[in-house]
């Protein structure tokens, strides 16, 4: 059997079939109680009710927001570190050790700091978001900067390129297909950060609805918001890939 | 005066042997010479040094009686790959020297369109070089080493990857360029029969030294049919009987 992409599109759709199938028959049959293990039917109804009445489209909206800004704010810091400690040397081995110190404390642990600096609410959830995108996009950045051909190097020399030329023109388009793997990284970890955060320091977003819910003891709802939280994320990796497709198109195309 | 003079040059890197060893060379106007020896005998260092890359620790290198400092417009290199910028297209890699000092103007476009004809790849100037063949891509790179008309090609094995009948065209190719230029040329390579198929003179290098000075004197313009005859042979066995004694 040739393993068309049709084909094993169908299958794993099948599969996620089947598999909503057999929890929504044991959860009827095992009389497990739905505080536990709600029915794929009630964690439906519950999302269904959310999205329609405008009670989850708020907490969407504020998360979405929080992961754009930390994203944003995140991946500028680290790509424009990142270009300075490549480009320096010096720089590289004065901000090594803080930037290292500042990734091996976990993010969440300074939450309930960054609460008391940047009070209970969004920004706090931004800042967390920013340090954890920041890491990736900046490493990326250095490496990719600093594995350029040798040979291209020289070319730029012999063509008496200035500093400025071989950065912009030589460094940093070869060092894009590593910058997007980057990015990619970081936003994935981006929505991690947010709601993460939110379990913390915040009373609106997704994060927030899960610990609200639990307090409820209303399981179908926390599912119905594991199930948004997952469908922003692929979207958003979805619109990277894309995004990365496109830039990428002279470096793969080969016809 | 000779058009370029390498005098007593010697190099080192720190840490290393010399790798080029008090060399004299020098190359008349229009002329055409291959430096061949075996991989590590220094051959590329000497051209480097040649270039202004690498600054001679003892000795000089002069270009039309001007000490050689750095590298410039007056010279073209080839590198060993092809080392294109896949992210540009064909055209505008052919235009990157030109693109680095100012915006190129409609003329010098046209210019890099003639040159890009005159190798067999007009069809591919707007298509990206990872689109191209390997003979493709090195007659791109030789193309962006003649946009401004150096009056020195410096070429750093730059065929050595490519079978050989894409080999024997891209060699007629350049004889060809630089026939219609008077370039001057000096072709650093580790084929025998590259060497003498293309040089009106072949030095012949080992560990630092220049151990052989040959002149080709087979009839010119070069066909691919003088491959075949019986004085090319001769200079072959020649260079190749110098490279096996300096080895001894």
């Amino acid at each position: 059997m040739k393993l068309t992409s049709a084909r094993t599109q169908f299958c794993s759709w099948a599969l996620l079939l089947a598999l909503l199938a057999g929890w929504e028959l044991a959860s009827r049959g095992s009389g497990v109680s739905a505080l536990v293990l709600p029915a794929p039917s009630a964690v439906t109804k519950a999302l269904w009710t959310g999205l329609s009445t405008g009670y989850l489209w708020p907490h969407i909206r504020t998360t979405g927001l929080e992961l754009v800004l930390g994203l944003f704010t995140g991946c500028s810091i680290g790509f424009i570190s990142g270009v300075a400690m490549a480009e320096s040397a010096l720089l590289q081995r004065v901000l090594k050790p803080y930037v290292v110190v500042s990734q091996v404390i976990p993010k969440l642990a300074l939450a309930p700091l960054f609460i008391v600096w940047f009070g209970f609410g969004m920004t706090s959830t931004v800042v967390i978001t920013a340090l954890i995108c920041f890491f990736p996009l900046m490493e990326n950045t250095v490496t990719s900067l600093q594995q350029v051909d040798p040979q291209r190097l020289e070319l730029f020399r012999m063509l008496g390129a200035t500093r400025r030329q071989t950065l912009l023109r030589l460094k940093l388009p070869s060092g894009l297909p590593g910058i997007l793997a980057g990015l990619r990284v970081a936003v994935v970890l981006a929505l991690v950060g947010a709601v993460v955060g939110e379990f913390i320091g915040a009373s609106q977003g997704l994060g927030a609805l899960i610990i609200a819910s639990q307090g409820m003891m209303d399981t179908p709802l926390m599912f119905a918001v594991l199930f948004v939280i997952a469908a922003l994320g692929l979207l958003l990796y979805q619109v990277t890939l894309a995004v990365e497709k496109r830039l990428l198109l002279p470096y793969t195309r080969i016809s | 005066m000779s058009f370029l003079d390498i005098d007593k040059v010697s190099f080192t890197y720190p840490g290393w042997p010399p790798v080029v060893r008090s060399v004299d060379w020098s190359i008349a106007e229009g002329e055409f010479h291959c430096l061949v020896g075996r991989s590590g005998c220094g051959k590329t260092t000497l051209l480097k040094l040649a270039a202004g890359l690498l600054h001679p620790h003892a000795g000089s290198i002069r270009l039309q009686a001007q000490e050689v400092v750095a590298p410039g417009p007056q010279l073209g290199f080839v590198f060993q790959s092809p080392t294109l910028l896949e992210w540009h297209r064909v055209i505008d890699n052919v235009l990157l020297p030109v693109s680095l000092q100012h915006k190129p103007t409609a003329q010098e476009v046209e210019k890099a369109q003639q040159l890009l004809a005159l190798l067999g790849l007009s069809a591919h100037a707007q298509h990206y070089p990872r689109q191209l063949s390997g003979g493709q891509q090195s007659r791109v790179a030789l193309a962006r080493a003649l946009i401004l008309e150096p009056a020195l090609l410096l070429l750093d094995e730059p065929f050595a990857a490519l079978d050989a009948i894409t080999r024997g065209e891209l060699q007629d190719d350049l004889l060809h360029m630089c026939r219609l230029r008077r370039t001057t040329v000096l072709f650093v390579t580790h084929d025998i029969a590259e060497a003498v198929y293309l040089g009106d003179r072949v030095a012949v290098m080992d560990s630092g030294r220049i151990v052989q000075d040959i002149r080709v004197e087979v009839s010119k313009p070069r066909a691919p049919a003088i491959r075949y005859g019986a004085t090319f042979n001769l200079h072959c066995a020649q260079v190749r009987d110098a490279m096996d004694m300096a080895t001894l």
